[in-house]
């Protein structure tokens, strides 16, 4: 009888675990890095030769109920800063000043702890944009694709946008070509170089990129 | 819980009150633990044996070894995938570590011809004719990207009802069977698939009923 008690007990036990639709919360997978890209289909990259990128990263968060914003410090932003530059170069294309009309440029920024709706590329619902359509002397960014659909950033999310400044339109309109989320930097325990790796795959997994 | 303890009871005290013959019987009732192994679009799927299901069952004798009955359960398949890259047409592409899952409820009609099913071990041959209700989810941090699809589903089994005694009202069972569903995942271009099919083993407890 107690066999039989016990078998019984394992039955349930075995019920109560399959009856369990989502996994444990351990595997959730909420402290790993994702690399999201999107690229304009309609356009080659080759036809490029040039670019030029911020020279700082700005944040935006929110800490006490208050909004916050800022820069990243210099010793966080330029590695990951330099790790895009060498990605581009090592694709062929030529770092200039941004007096040196670039073809391409090449916009920098990360959402910390908030849940904030992208409201256009440079601007972010109720908080400052970071690097206008006049920074690259343009009078608006213009998406030619579904961005990539993602509205929370709770996780830290670092955001490149590459603008294309030699087809501007004659009303000041440049189009976003390309743009990379890479997300969950401010969970887990993330390293730089992780961080740097998921550049470098945000540009090897763009196809339309030279390789 | 109580039910099938108060069932045991029952089984047991009546299996000692039996005069010493072998009994054939009218019905039975199982709960097995089902071990499922995917097979084909389902295997690349969800790669993983899969010990997460049950299966709850019923026989009723119409004539010798001739049966017909039912199984209901629920089965769940899951594994965690490294650093992967999915893209899209649309020129889009991610990379992250993800977990594949599908939950399923499969409800069946069975008919089955037992081999002596006086003996203290008759084995059967069966087909399970019905349906299943899957869910199938992909894990990529807090999205939940998921497809819920019913299908149509054949399962042909092998199996044996195995007494714990010639007089017992309780006994073991063990099957295994090949299921083939109509059912399909579509949740990336890269990786339609379809007709996704299965194999069970099922290991379980049986209240025969005379």
């Amino acid at each position: 009888m107690k066999t039989k008690l016990i078998l019984l007990i394992l039955f349930g036990g075995f019920l109560f675990f399959s009856c369990s639709k989502y996994p444990p919360s351990t595997v959730r997978l909420t402290e790993d890095l994702v690399v999201y890209t999107k690229y304009d289909t309609s356009i080659k990259f080759n036809q490029f030769t040039t670019y030029s990128i911020v020279d700082s990263i700005g944040y935006i968060s929110q800490s006490n109920g208050k909004k916050d914003s800022g820069w990243l410090p210099n010793a966080d932003a330029q590695p990951i800063l330099n790790q895009i530059k060498q990605n581009m170069n090592s694709r062929g294309y030529l770092l200039v000043n941004k007096n040196q009309n670039p073809n391409l440029g090449i916009n920098v920024v990360v959402v910390k702890n908030i849940n904030v709706q992208v409201y256009y590329p440079g601007w972010y619902w109720e908080y400052p944009g970071y690097y206008p359509p006049w920074y690259w002397g343009g009078g608006s960014y213009y998406y030619p694709y579904y961005p990539a659909y993602i509205t929370s950033y709770a996780s830290g999310t670092l955001m490149i946008d590459m603008v294309d400044r030699k087809n501007v339109t004659p009303d000041g309109k440049m189009y976003i070509r390309w743009n990379a989320y890479i997300r969950a930097l401010l969970t887990g325990d993330h390293t730089m170089a992780q961080i740097q790796t998921s550049i470098d795959q945000a540009f090897k997994q763009t196809k339309a990129f030279p390789q | 819980m109580m039910f099938l303890v108060s069932l045991l009871f029952a089984g047991t005290m009546q299996g000692q009150e039996k005069p010493s013959v072998g009994f054939t019987p009218g019905s039975f009732y199982t709960f097995s633990w089902n071990t499922t192994f995917t097979l084909g679009d389902f295997h690349e799927w969800v790669a993983n044996t899969s010990p997460a299901g049950f299966d709850l069952g019923g026989r009723y004798f119409l004539d010798k070894g001739l049966a017909v009955g039912f199984n209901i359960g629920w089965q769940r398949v899951g594994q965690l995938y490294g650093y992967q890259t999915f893209y899209d047409n649309d020129g889009s592409a991610i990379t992250a570590d993800n977990y594949r899952f599908t939950w399923m409820v499969p409800f069946q009609g069975v008919v089955a011809y037992h081999i002596a099913p006086g003996k203290l071990i008759s084995p059967y041959i069966g087909l399970g004719i019905g349906g299943d209700y899957m869910e199938h989810h992909l894990l990529v941090q807090e999205i939940d990207a998921y497809n819920v699809r019913w299908d149509f589903s054949l399962t042909p089994e092998v199996g044996a009802l195995i007494k714990f005694g010639n007089f017992s009202n309780w006994g073991a069972l063990v099957a295994f069977n090949y299921k083939w569903t109509t059912n399909k995942i579509e949740l990336y271009h890269d990786s339609k698939s379809k007709d996704l099919s299965m194999l069970n083993l099922k290991v379980g407890l049986c209240l025969i009923v005379r």
